[in-house]
């Protein structure tokens, strides 16, 4: 009980360091790399939220939020105006990341895997109707969209058609990225890590 | 020697928070200001370590313990940083990550720390053009930051801290991309700098033996020398592991040695040992 | 002395770089309100014709027509999925065999593709009309935080930058033939080695770069806003009317949705 209250303030802090400042911007580019790796590979996965994840868990929740915002935010502005909707989505991937692995989830494979769950779930809630209001319920992931049709076909309402769609592609993409987090995370030098956590 | 003119570091010691080992260990010197002071050493020698104690980024900007003394004329990192931030240019290792990464020009790149400083356009300009045309860069003013080349980018950085004229100039490394006619031009440069004092970490010893007053060779975290570089390299010829100069391993080579019994390191000195014997 | 200067150079300058960024913003806002409080496919039409007109005399168009590419895909399977399942599908539109599309769902396909297309040209215009340097120094005018200028910024010139090093990349791995690996697991293997440094290295140069703000006193009271090279037609009045007719759209909307 003590340890929680202590630490509830520290990972709280809305406060835009320098060291924010600069480590937003960075989220950003490495959430483009690593999305345009993915289309380039023809991967079946987006990627596209690895700088959002390593914000987080370098400086926490707020400044995850944060860099999920304006990444969509910019995203929207210079390259796919669409994207712009889905800034809430990454500001719940930022906070839910960040409260994740200030609590201890990225500390074991198996917990990882759990986070990153509960990840995809936060992720799905907040994209289906934003997927609804836009694209009538598709993602615009092939596989996704034609497990989306075959359920549509089926008389399943569209939202919950619209989630399994969503959910099912978020698992893989969250699951995938909350691996690569860790495995960048474990190799950033220590003095870096010290520096964005102040 | 008034106490205003001088640069002390006294039993300075730097351990990164999270790290066992420190990285600066005792370090105890005194120099005069006004001079260009060379510090070399292997990689993870603490020579980075040093240029961030020197420039007050440990511990004011990176948390770091640190114990000992640091003093640059009048000005300490550890008291008043702001005052003593205003006294120092700073030139990163990492010269892009340096850069604002916000300006359309070279311009207005090296206009940002003037501009930030509240200096109005039209000084921050004369500022500008002065310190562009120092470093060889008056005819890239109007191009982006961003399609120069690594030397160019180093030499950007460069103009960037000398247009605000700070009296003490930190450089790490900033002719690791230069070409060598630009490391030559740089190096010219600097042996000119004569109202400034300078710290500067790089590996070019030859360039370094040729134009700095003193050298500091750091090993392990270590200050193993200081001084002359004529009396440095002689010092730290044996038993370490450094890259020593051209014109010293010539003049071992052939023997020649200054009337003091040392090899010479520059080579105006090589010469007079030549001109001597004949 | 300055302003003849500035008169002229406004008098020779198109219209829409005489436009402020933030007039241009709220366009985007009121169009893309405007496309969610119309349902009729023709007024969309009309909408879409409108935003064209704006690109077409900025002379934009071109430049923009490339945008659409990656949407008219997702509006294409949009127009399939929802003219075969749509729940409301009643109409039969035509067939193709046995593949029955349906009136209801084309139309709301044809709906939603509307909307999405408004929204990419009217981004579009902002994108193409407006410069970083220019948003930020408007933005600082106007009285924003130097920080939050610059973070904004910032991130519109890392993107740039990283294209950059992943046009190497790429260039790298045609040439060790990656990505003609059939595995899953044998494209992971590959690429870790490549990202994993990369973002490293992004990390670095963030904290290189942070560190150098703060030593060249980016946070600084004392920093000189500079004067913005142009004017701007109107710009106060438009922004409140542009707000105004935003929140007027809204009401619409939600006033829409509760009587549905």
């Amino acid at each position: 009980m003590d340890k929680k209250t202590s630490s509830a303030p520290s990972i709280w802090r809305v406060n835009l360091t320098p060291a924010v400042i600069g480590l937003i911007p960075a989220a950003v580019g490495i959430n483009y790399v690593a999305k345009a790796f993915a289309e380039g590979l023809k991967l079946p996965v987006w990627l596209g939220s690895l700088g959002t994840f390593l914000a987080s868990m370098l400086a926490g929740p707020i400044p995850g939020a944060i860099s999920g915002f304006i990444n969509n935010v910019i995203y929207g502005l210079t390259l796919s105006p669409v994207s712009t909707v889905y800034a809430l989505t990454s500001i719940g991937i930022g906070i839910a990341v960040g409260v994740l692995h200030a609590k201890g989830g990225f500390s074991s494979a198996r917990k990882i895997f759990v986070s990153a769950l509960i990840i995809a779930l936060v992720s799905s809630v907040i994209s289906t109707p934003l997927n609804v209001i836009f694209w009538g319920g598709q993602t615009g992931i092939a596989w996704g969209d034609s497990l989306f049709a075959v359920l549509v076909a089926n008389h399943v309402p569209v939202f919950i058609a619209s989630f399994v769609d969503e959910f099912v592609l978020d698992i893989l993409d969250k699951v995938v990225v909350a691996y690569v987090a860790c495995l960048i995370y474990k190799q950033i030098p220590k003095k870096m890590i010290s520096y964005f956590k102040d | 020697m008034d106490a205003n003119q001088q640069i002390v570091l006294d039993n300075l010691s730097v351990r990164y928070r999270g790290e066992d080992e420190e990285a600066l260990k005792g370090i105890s010197l005194t120099a005069k200001t006004g001079q260009i002071i060379g510090i070399i050493g292997n990689s993870r020698s603490g020579k980075t370590t040093l240029c961030d104690v020197l420039s007050g980024i440990i511990p004011n900007i990176v948390s770091s313990h640190v114990s000992g003394t640091v003093r640059l004329g009048e000005f300490s990192p550890f008291e008043a940083f702001d005052e003593y931030n205003f006294h120092t240019g700073v030139v990163l290792q990492n010269t892009a990550g340096q850069l604002s990464g916000l300006s359309d020009t070279v311009f207005d790149e090296i206009a940002f720390g003037l501009i930030n400083q509240g200096m109005s356009e039209e000084e921050a300009s004369k500022s500008v053009v002065r310190a562009a045309c120092q470093m060889g860069l008056e005819d890239l003013l109007e191009q982006a930051p961003d399609t120069l080349s690594g030397g160019q980018t180093q030499r950007l950085a460069i103009a960037s801290e000398i247009a605000f004229d700070p009296e003490f100039l930190i450089m790490d490394d900033p002719t690791s991309q230069m070409d060598p006619v630009g490391r030559k031009e740089f190096f010219e440069w600097l042996a000119g700098c004569s109202e400034k004092t300078i710290f500067i970490v790089s590996n070019e010893v030859d360039d370094l033996c040729e134009i700095a007053d003193q050298l500091w060779v750091l090993e392990k975290g270590e200050l193993i020398a200081s001084g002359k570089p004529l009396d440095v390299i002689n010092q730290v010829a044996e038993g370490h592991d450094l890259y020593l100069p051209v014109v010293y391993r010539m003049a071992k080579e052939l023997g020649k040695k200054l009337p003091s019994g040392l090899f010479p390191v520059k080579l105006s000195e090589l010469k007079g040992c030549f001109d001597d014997q004949n | 002395m300055e302003k003849p200067e500035m008169m002229q150079e406004n008098l020779t300058r198109p219209w829409h770089e005489r436009i402020d960024p933030v007039t241009k913003l709220l366009l985007i806002a009121v169009l893309t309100l405007l496309s969610f409080v119309l349902t009729n496919i023709f007024a969309e039409a009309a909408l879409i014709l409108a935003t064209i007109f704006l690109l077409l005399f900025s002379g934009k168009l071109g430049s923009s027509m490339k945008a659409l590419g990656f949407c008219a895909f997702m509006i294409l399977t949009m127009l399939l999925i929802q003219g075969l399942f749509y729940p409301h599908n009643e109409t039969l539109a035509f067939s193709l065999g046995a593949i029955a599309f349906y009136q209801e769902g084309l139309t709301y396909a044809a709906l939603l593709g509307c909307r999405i297309i408004v929204i990419v040209l009217a981004t579009n215009f902002f994108m193409r009309t407006t410069t970083i340097s220019e948003n930020a120094k408007y933005l600082e005018n106007a009285g924003m935080k130097y920080k939050t200028v610059y973070l904004l910024m910032s991130v519109c010139y890392i993107l740039p930058q990283m294209m950059q090093n992943l046009k190497k990349i790429q260039l790298a791995q045609r040439a060790r033939g990656i990505g003609e690996q059939k595995s899953l697991i044998q494209k992971f293997k590959t690429i870790l080695p490549i990202l994993i440094p990369l973002v490293i290295k992004t990390l670095d140069q963030s904290m290189s770069r942070s560190i150098s703000l703060q030593l060249r006193n980016f946070e600084s009271k004392k920093r000189t806003v500079r004067a913005l090279r142009r004017t701007y037609l109107m710009d106060k009045m438009f922004h409140r009317a542009l707000g105004l007719t935003s929140i007027i759209l809204i009401g619409c909307k939600v006033w829409m949705l509760i009587n549905k």
